[in-house]
């Protein structure tokens, strides 16, 4: 249980005591780090985002109004650099959350390491989720990895939770659908 | 090999899909480097250092852009308002005071108004405003009086005794004052007249609340409360 809730010290930190952020980024960064990596598959680039990420929050402490989570704003946030980062990374100037060459033209380091070590439904899992767009791609991880209900979810998707919802199941057809076109058959259970 | 992480997320999932879901638990997630956490430590002390600006915002109560922006509306409107009063005005003198007069009239107005509400707490408020000016108002002095000698509330009678203390020597006051004490009836309201004559009188009103004393015109525990008080001062 945490003794100090995260919104208690984002208060604190609105209220001007900056040094509150601290306990918030050692509760989060590892979070965002592995979400912005997700997004962007650059690790010192990310670690440099981790750190705008948290100074934003300390500039936008203001603006949090508690109506949802920390950790939703803190994602909504987080979202907001990764999208920042990929429109800088796309020369055409489209949006690149609709951009399916973008994402699936990002490679993933991780898949080398993974096979080494003998995960091979990971890696392919991994493949068809690099071939999917890099909205869908968000939609999992968060999903997956950061928050355990729609509303959150929402939150950090700058969306209704019903939306949120949608979107996590289409996003998992795809998935579906992209590792079956892939591979041939449907990941073992 | 990893711990998978389990997602509380709700979902409505075929096998496969359950499948993948699970797999995805596998991924292996990358961590920060060690030196991670003292950069933004370092960036966050810097960021956190207060400018001088920061510093007389905090004094000044102003916290965001919009407070600055309001309080330089307010001076520039204080500004052209004063100078439009400056420059506008061939009498000032005369207006100046028929404002001061509109003023005092308006205050006393609420300080009788107070003294007269039915609530105590807007009664004791009157009668601290009506304290600074009772000496030089008799009507206001008068409402007093009636409160310091006729409230239901202690604290509110306590008060305007307390009050009335500057206007007790006043002729007028003192006149009101004995002549009160000649008619009352009540031994609390004799009370209240007693104590403010002992407290405030003047030499020829404490001689005038003996006599009503010797002429046994006050409780008998009031007699001796006199007694005993002016002995006392004698003494």
């Amino acid at each position: 249980m945490k003794a100090v809730t995260d919104e208690q010290l984002i208060q604190w930190v609105a209220d001007g005591d900056p040094s509150c952020l601290a306990a918030l980024f050692d509760r989060h960064h590892h979070a965002v780090y592995h979400y912005l990596l997700q997004m962007l598959k650059e690790q010192a680039l990310c670690e440099d985002l981790v750190q705008d990420v948290f100074l934003k929050v300390l500039r936008k402490a203001q603006h949090f109004r508690g109506e949802g989570s920390f950790k939703g704003w803190l994602f909504n946030i987080a979202r907001n650099v990764a999208l920042d980062e990929l429109r800088k990374a796309n020369r055409q100037g489209t949006d690149p959350l609709d951009d399916c060459e973008t994402a699936s033209a990002l490679t993933d380091h991780r898949s080398a390491e993974q096979e080494a070590a003998g995960k091979q439904k990971v890696k392919l899992v991994l493949q068809a989720m690099a071939k999917l767009p890099a909205a869908v791609q968000e939609v999992i991880w968060l999903g997956r990895f950061e928050f355990d209900s729609y509303e959150e979810l929402g939150q950090a998707l700058n969306c209704n939770a019903g939306t949120a919802r949608v979107r996590m199941h289409r996003a998992m057809d795809l998935l579906k659908s992209t590792y079956i076109s892939m591979h041939g058959v449907p990941v073992d259970g | 090999m990893a711990e998978k992480k389990v997602s509380k997320l709700a979902l409505e999932l075929d096998d496969s899909g359950k499948a993948l879901w699970d797999a995805l638990g596998g991924v292996e997630q990358e961590e920060p480097s060690p030196g991670l956490r003292r950069s933004f430590h370092a960036k966050l002390e810097h960021a956190s250092r207060r400018s001088w600006l920061d510093n007389l915002r905090d004094f000044l109560g102003l916290r965001s852009n919009t407070g600055w922006l309001t309080s330089a509306a307010c001076l520039l409107v204080g500004l052209v308002i004063g100078q439009v009063s400056f420059v506008g005005s061939g009498d000032d003198g005369a207006r100046l005071a028929a404002l001061e007069e509109s003023i005092t009239a308006l205050n006393r107005r609420l300080i009788l108004d107070r003294l007269d509400d039915t609530t105590p707490s807007t009664r004791l408020r009157g009668v601290m405003d009506a304290a600074s000016v009772a000496a030089g108002d008799a009507e206001i002095a008068s409402a007093l009086l009636v409160r310091a000698t006729q409230d239901r509330v202690p604290s509110v009678r306590s008060a305007a005794i307390d009050a009335l203390a500057s206007s007790t020597k006043a002729p007028a006051i003192g006149e009101q004052i004995m002549s009160l004490l000649e008619q009352a009836e009540s031994p609390i309201v004799q009370f209240a007249l007693v104590d403010l004559v002992l407290r405030y009188g003047n030499a020829a009103q404490i001689d005038q609340l003996v006599n009503l004393a010797e002429q046994d015109r006050l409780h008998p525990d009031l007699q001796r409360h006199v007694y005993a008080s002016v002995k006392g001062d004698t003494a």
